[in-house]
């Protein structure tokens, strides 16, 4: 049927109205946003450092250096270790608490409340405890050799191979909480009449679960689970405080590295580069996450 | 039914009562602007007349502060007024060097005296940031501070720094351990390793020696330290060979793994101390010797938190066989901006900020160790703060960290390198990729 020519006119005003009113606020948020990252990549094909006073355009010279650069890919790898290992576990963990909060129990206010703590005390701070809870001298040494499970100290830090685990220890004990509550709150939208509907079917608690519960908690689970793995990328206060990077550059992230870069070595060009493949990667990650979501979603209908 | 008449009294109406409070608040804006106008403080004089110049610093806090010591000069004359700036404290010594990069690599003279680290003397001069002091200090006048510090403050042949304060690192030991077994304090590395040995052996301690080994400016300091102990060096004195990769410098690395790896006396969390966490152990009473600055003392001697007051001695750090003790400086110096329109009067503010007398002064007052080695024969010193006057042997053997206008670069490249080289055991590898990545980064 065809709309009256006057109902269509006025339809389309009406239509301009939203677009004019955000439009202040897309202009503003894309100065903010889209300029700086234009404005990094296109240093990144420069030779700009402070240091040296230079600011030449050398074209794809800092790409090249970068390809050399034997750091920067072990930052690489082991930001993305870092990310992917620690997403899942704060996603499963997370998942655990937020179900064993769903259900009503005494005091269950104040754990929620309690569960937070974790999560509000500032990144620095958490670094330089966990920084001082596994040094030699520290707590958790002290634990295991009182009760005798090793002999001596163990160098959680200062070792290639245990430093990362201790900071992904770390990462997990401050963020599983805020993954929690974001997956509980997801529970909630549950309708509890299907879990009615589930027992009058006979179905098991674990056929409740993985049938109902968390097919219908998914968008949620994927959207929290993005949202952990971009900011996990960009580790920087718990490897730049407890070990610097260290040792051996066995905890440099690319966060870490593009700033000592930038900040204490003045080379801007370069340090530009690597936020640029830094940028490169995470698109990477949400383009990755995103499909995913998209297709799930479309599946369900 | 009675109606509150309260407000019908009030002689002034609403719109009268905003109009009022917008006059009051635009007059509280503009006093501030009126004011300076007046002040005259846009010509770069005050009203009495003074020259004025600015002058920024890390701050500092102890009996008295920076900013107390800047009002002691601006009243004892009539001709300059220094206007300070404070920068933030030394240890976010990052902090610092971006806003001082920032004020003067606009180069308009707006900041007229500053202070920096000892290590960014090089990249400062080479920047054309830095004035050049010789002919207002000339040879005479700085023959009378360490020679290591001049050192230090010069570049290509030319002063452009003037030295304020030294920091060193030094070697901490538990004399009352060595003195019940019968030991000095050693004087060679050798001998520091067999006596540590004997302590850890015997149980009276758990660590033989502490020092610094994460991968962060420290472990360049320590470097520098067991390096220099062997007649090395990380660059050669003309900026540009390095060094680091020769037989001397590597044997002194190997020493350096070998701390806890053959000899046993350091724990492998080295790899993962700086300052405070290798000082715990040391003023809890579980280590023998500790390399550290001269922070330690007053800790030690802190009875609310240290298990060792009264047992520890300092002395310089030992050698290697026909080497020289070797102690890496650091400290805040002044600088004066390549770009200030007032030259003069700057020159006569940093003259009495490095004066004997003002020397002093920052000793006694905020604890920061005088550049001159004559303060240090000062009774006023002896009775205010004895261990400063025992530093004065130490810094006699004081060097610089190496001095290159790329220093922070290379400094991030040192530190990956040798922590790699200590934490794999890999040494003359190691030093060899790291002497390539410096000679890229130096070009």
């Amino acid at each position: 049927m065809g709309v009256p020519r006057v109902l269509a006119t006025r339809s389309w005003r009406q239509s301009l109205t939203p677009v004019i009113l955000i439009v202040p606020m897309l202009a503003s948020l894309l100065a903010v946003s889209l300029y700086p990252v234009l404005r990094t990549i296109w240093l990144g094909f420069r030779n700009t450092s402070l240091a040296i006073q230079g600011d030449k355009f050398t074209g794809l010279a800092n790409a090249r250096r970068l390809t050399h650069d034997a750091i920067f890919w072990k930052a690489w790898r082991q930001t993305i270790e870092f990310t992917a290992i620690s997403t899942l576990v704060e996603t499963l963990l997370g998942l655990l608490i937020a179900l064993a909060l769903y259900k009503k129990f005494r005091g269950r206010g104040l754990v929620r409340a309690a569960v937070l703590v974790p999560w509000a005390i500032p990144t620095v701070v958490t670094s330089r405890m966990f920084g001082w809870l596994f040094d030699q001298g520290g707590v958790v040494n002290y634990l295991l050799v009182t009760l005798h499970i090793v002999r001596l100290p163990v160098n959680f830090l200062g070792s290639t191979t245990l430093a990362l685990p201790t900071l992904m220890l770390a990462d997990i004990w401050k963020t599983t909480p805020f993954m929690a509550l974001l997956l509980l709150a997801g529970l909630q939208t549950i309708q509890p009449s299907l879990a009615e509907a589930a027992r009058i079917d006979g179905a098991s608690t674990w056929r409740y679960f993985s049938r109902v519960r968390l097919p219908l908690l998914m968008p949620t689970l994927l959207i929290a689970a993005l949202l952990r793995a971009l900011d996990a990328f960009r580790v920087f206060d718990l490897p730049y405080v407890v070990t610097g990077g260290g040792p051996a550059s066995s905890t440099e992230t690319m966060s870490t590295y593009a700033y000592k870069t930038l900040f204490s070595g003045l080379q801007l060009g370069y340090g530009s580069t690597m936020a640029t493949a830094m940028f490169v990667t995470e698109a990477l990650i949400a383009g990755a996450f995103g499909l995913f979501i998209v297709r799930r979603m479309r599946q369900e209908g | 039914m009675p109606v509150s008449h309260k407000h019908s009294g009030s002689p002034m109406s609403r719109r009268s009562f905003v109009k009022g409070a917008g006059a009051v608040l635009a007059a509280g804006a503009a006093a501030p602007v009126l004011a300076a106008c007046g002040a005259g403080s846009a010509s770069g004089t005050t009203s009495g007349g003074k020259t004025t110049i600015t002058f920024a610093s890390a701050q500092f806090f102890a009996k008295s502060t920076i900013g107390q010591m800047v009002n002691e000069y601006n009243n004892s004359q009539k001709l300059v007024h220094v206007q300070f700036q404070e920068l933030p404290t030394p240890s976010q010594s990052t902090e610092v060097h971006q806003q001082l990069v920032q004020s003067l690599s606009r180069r308009d003279g707006s900041l007229d005296v500053f202070t920096g680290d000892i290590i960014w003397i090089s990249e400062f001069a080479a920047a054309g940031w830095s004035a050049v002091l010789d002919g207002y200090f000339p040879a005479s006048t700085r023959a009378q501070y360490f020679p290591g510090v001049i050192d230090a403050c010069t570049y290509q042949g030319h002063l452009h720094s003037l030295p304020w304060y030294l920091d060193a690192g030094m070697l901490y030991y538990r004399k009352d351990l060595l003195g019940a077994a019968g030991i000095g304090a050693p004087a060679s590395w050798a001998e520091l390793v067999t006596a540590a040995q004997k302590l850890t052996n015997s149980g009276k301690v758990s660590d033989g020696f502490n020092w610094q080994a994460k991968q962060a400016e420290v472990l360049v300091c320590d470097l520098v330290e067991f390096i220099g102990s062997n007649g090395g060096s990380i660059l050669a004195a003309d900026g540009k060979t390095v060094t680091i990769a020769e037989p001397k410098a590597v044997e002194a690395v190997q020493f350096m793994a070998d701390t806890f790896g053959k000899d046993k006396i350091t724990p492998k969390a080295v790899l993962s101390w700086d300052e405070e966490p290798s000082r715990m152990p040391f003023t809890g009473g579980q280590a023998a010797f500790l390399r550290n600055w001269s922070y330690v003392w007053s800790d030690a001697q802190d009875t609310s938190t240290s298990k060792v007051a009264g047992k520890v001695g300092v002395t310089k750090l030992p050698v290697f066989p026909g080497g020289t003790s070797t102690a890496c400086l650091g400290g805040y110096q002044f600088g004066m901006n390549a770009a200030s329109t007032k030259k003069s009067a700057s020159i006569d503010f940093l003259t009495w900020m490095s004066s004997p007398a003002t020397q002093l002064k920052w000793a006694t007052q905020l604890g920061l160790a005088p550049s001159r080695p004559a303060v240090y024969d000062q009774p006023a010193l002896a009775k205010s703060n004895p261990f400063m006057v025992s530093l004065r042997n130490i810094f006699t053997g004081g060097t610089p960290r190496p001095k290159t206008p790329k220093y922070s670069q290379i400094s991030l490249a040192i530190q990956a390198g040798v922590s790699t080289a200590l934490a794999t055991g890999n040494v003359q590898s190691n030093l060899t990729s790291t002497k390539t990545q410096v000679e890229q980064i130096i070009g």
